[in-house]
């Protein structure tokens, strides 16, 4: 009855091929996805300072809360299909996956690290205040940092749930992992085994990008182990 | 480590030295506080607090819990708001300007009760901040000044351990010699003490007993009476955000005027 | 519906409204069965999780792992595609969907309510055992009620996870809000432009969620002031 026939995956050298390819894509997107994601983020976080506008920290609250409660599909189609129209302006639509992914993580990291940062003692601010710290500096070097690390395993959880989303990118065409499977798929209709091979690609991707956390956990935050 | 190698952010505050009243005004009182008083809310913390501390003073601060004996000491650098009358330390009146506040912040270190050391920076890094920040000293100088420091409170050797890492009263000796770096001339201790084992209580005394035969003018809260009788100049006590007696170490403890206060000295001695 | 709202966006728009608005119930239907089915399996293998049964443990481990670890799309995939064309069977949408969505949740909400039940306090497990209780009469009585104040804010809060879930099962043909909103933007017809359809979709998922991140955080700041 289990007729598992996943040597009609391999045995293709395109289907290898594609499959690799399309794990590329999917990696080289959600990271860059990422990074941006965490400087939009940043600039999300401290247009919300108590010191910024009310108009604009009104706007940065506005905007993350409709993305947080937006589904990521409509805003990837929002971004792939309608912005193009609205600006008269036609792009890639990997340059449509990677702006949709860069606003939508962008507004999960703010509001995680705006959490972490209302956590931050207030014993430290007042020190950093009384040794003649501006503002600016006390955000910057004494509360950001610590912020970042107490939610970074909030960040990373958060980034890796993201990253298993990341496979509707292949609806609007782009050539990503979840649109490799299909392909091969299509040809050999073999799809349990296709997509079992892509779940399998996808957690070992997902524990790539854990030990890379993990790596980067000790490297940035070297006062945390000792704790 | 990359926190701390970022180049220096350029405060947009940054008092001239030309204009710093200091040197003119020293001859003046460090700290004159006239019929000052703060609410929370509807509740009155200090009521027409008057003091003056002259320069050199070491004045130590006792009384029982919530008579805002802290909330006065934290008002000298504005980390709370008086709403009535006014302070002025080291010369300069505290209001809303921003650049007085930080004239003021500048020449007045404070040590907490919980020590409050930045956790991600190591001793070092803790102490070397506030100099590259707001003196603007090099890393090179900083780092000497902070080594000064770091030695005259006797934990020079642990410059590169986090603060996680030290115990209490280690910790609270690098929170002093933090205060110490930007070099200033009046300290404040919000109980020092308050948060540490028993055992770890003398070595952060010993290092406040040096720092006060240094002249350095110091203004205490503490319930360490031993401490108040060997280097204070004067005792105050204070009570429901008023102060209630003032006198020299001697006859504040053998010879108290008031009530409240022999009751509070009957409890704690 | 359509009629009510004529009057002020027009035919075309009343009848574009309706209609998504009228597709939004397969969102909620499918929502609400993910919820409820994946809260109930989910509290299964809680209970199993922290059981005494050393294998029974280990068996919930794995569930929780493997979906939480499988992503949501991939499940949609394996279920809806996988296995009728493994099995040689048909799987109505629907039900591809809500078994998916299920599992899902499940692996989730029993993650949460692990937490939840491990951050109450270790004494209250040996107080209740000094006591002479048993394990179900401790978990019932002592531990479930000081857990269930501590993973309310976040249960409401997957909530929204959950409908945001749903409209991925587009992919395999269900026939939810987001299927609709597509067909409506891909329809070539004046007035149904993906800017200006997407958005519309958009808002609706909002005034789906947003009350529930909201309630979720209220219910958190509730918390956090009442413990202190």
């Amino acid at each position: 009855m289990f007729d598992f026939r996943f040597y009609e995956i391999w045995r293709e050298p395109e289907y290898i091929d594609r499959l690799l390819h399309g794990c590329l894509v999917s990696i080289e997107l959600s990271t860059a996805g990422g990074i941006l994601g965490m400087i939009l983020g940043l600039v999300l976080v401290s247009a919300q300072g108590k010191s910024s506008p009310k108009l604009l920290s009104g706007f940065a609250q506005g905007y993350i809360e409709t993305v947080r409660n937006t589904p990521f599909i409509v805003q990837l189609f929002f971004v792939a299909f309608g912005l193009p129209q609205l600006l008269h302006y036609r792009w890639s639509f990997e340059a449509s996956a990677l702006l949709a992914m860069t606003l939508n993580f962008s507004a999960y990291f703010a509001e995680v690290v705006r959490a972490g940062i209302s956590s931050i003692p207030t014993g430290q601010i007042e020190a950093a205040g009384s040794l003649c710290l501006t503002k600016r500096q006390i955000f910057l070097d004494i509360v950001l940092p610590q912020a970042l690390c107490n939610v970074y395993p909030s960040l990373t959880s958060q980034f890796v749930f993201l990253f298993l989303t990341t496979g509707l990118i292949s609806e609007i065409g782009v050539e990503d992992l979840t649109w490799a499977g299909r392909f091969v798929a299509d040809r050999n209709f073999r799809d349990f085994e296709v997509f079992i091979v892509l779940t399998v690609l996808y957690v070992a991707i997902v524990f790539g990008y854990k030990a890379i956390f993990n790596a980067l956990n000790r490297y940035a935050f070297p006062w945390r182990s000792i704790r | 480590m990359f926190w701390f190698c970022r180049t220096a952010v350029k405060g947009p505050y940054r008092v001239q030295k030309g204009n710093d009243m200091s040197e003119t005004v020293a001859a003046g009182p460090a700290v004159s506080i006239r019929s000052m008083s703060k609410w929370y809310g509807d509740f009155q913390v200090l009521k027409n607090i008057n003091l003056t501390v002259k320069f050199g003073e070491r004045v130590v601060i006792c009384g029982p819990s919530g008579s805002g004996k802290s909330t006065l000491i934290r008002c000298l650098n504005r980390l709370e708001v008086h709403q009535d009358g006014d302070i002025v330390v080291n010369g300069v009146e505290l209001t809303m300007d921003m650049k007085k506040v930080e004239a003021v912040r500048r020449e007045v270190g404070m040590v907490f009760q919980s020590f409050n050391l930045f956790p991600h920076l190591t001793v070092l890094q803790n102490c070397v901040l506030a100099q590259r920040r707001a003196l603007k000293r090099s890393k090179q100088e900083a780092t000497e000044v902070a080594m000064r420091f770091l030695t005259q409170v006797r934990i020079p050797e642990q410059r590169d351990k986090f603060p996680g890492q030290l115990s209490g009263g280690q910790q609270q000796r690098v929170a002093i010699a933090r205060a110490l770096c930007l070099e200033p001339k009046i300290m404040l201790f919000d109980e020092p003490t308050s948060a540490l084992d028993p055992e770890m209580v003398n070595e952060v005394l010993d290092t406040m007993v040096g720092m006060a035969k240094t002249g350095m003018t110091m203004l205490c809260v503490t319930h360490e009476m031993g401490f108040a009788r060997q280097v204070a100049d004067r005792v105050i006590f204070m009570d429901a955000g008023q102060i209630v007696e003032q006198n020299d170490p001697e006859s504040f403890f053998t010879n108290p005027q008031h009530e409240r206060t022999k009751a509070f000295l009957g409890q704690i001695l | 519906m359509s009629a009510l709202l004529e009057p002020v966006f027009g035919p075309f728009y009343s009848n574009v409204i309706g209609t998504l608005v009228n597709a939004t119930q397969w969102t909620i239907y499918l929502s609400l069965t993910a919820f409820i089915g994946g809260g109930l399996i989910g509290l299964l293998f809680t209970i199993l999780k922290i059981s005494p049964i050393g294998w029974l443990r280990k068996v919930a481990t794995g569930y929780i792992w493997l979906f939480q670890a499988i992503p949501l799309l991939m499940l949609l995939f394996l279920i809806g595609l996988g296995i009728p064309s493994f099995f040689h069977i048909s799987v109505a949408p629907w039900v591809a969907a809500s078994v998916s969505l299920t599992l899902f949740t499940s692996a989730y909400m029993s993650e949460v309510w692990r937490g939840a039940l491990e951050s109450v306090a270790k004494g209250q497990w040996e107080g209740g055992r000094a006591l002479g209780l048993t394990f179900g009469e401790i978990l019932w009585f002592i531990v479930s009620p000081q857990a269930l104040r501590i993973a309310t804010p976040p249960t409401v809060g997957f909530m929204v996870q959950v409908i945001k879930g749903t409209s991925m099962a587009y992919i395999i043909d269900y026939n939810d809000l987001m299927r609709w909103g597509k067909k409506i933007a891909n329809s070539q017809l004046d007035g149904a432009e993906p800017y200006i359809i997407y958005p519309m979709v958009a808002l609706i998922y909002f005034c789906l969620c947003f009350p529930l991140s909201k309630w979720s955080k209220s219910l958190e700041k509730k918390m956090a002031t009442r413990s202190r």
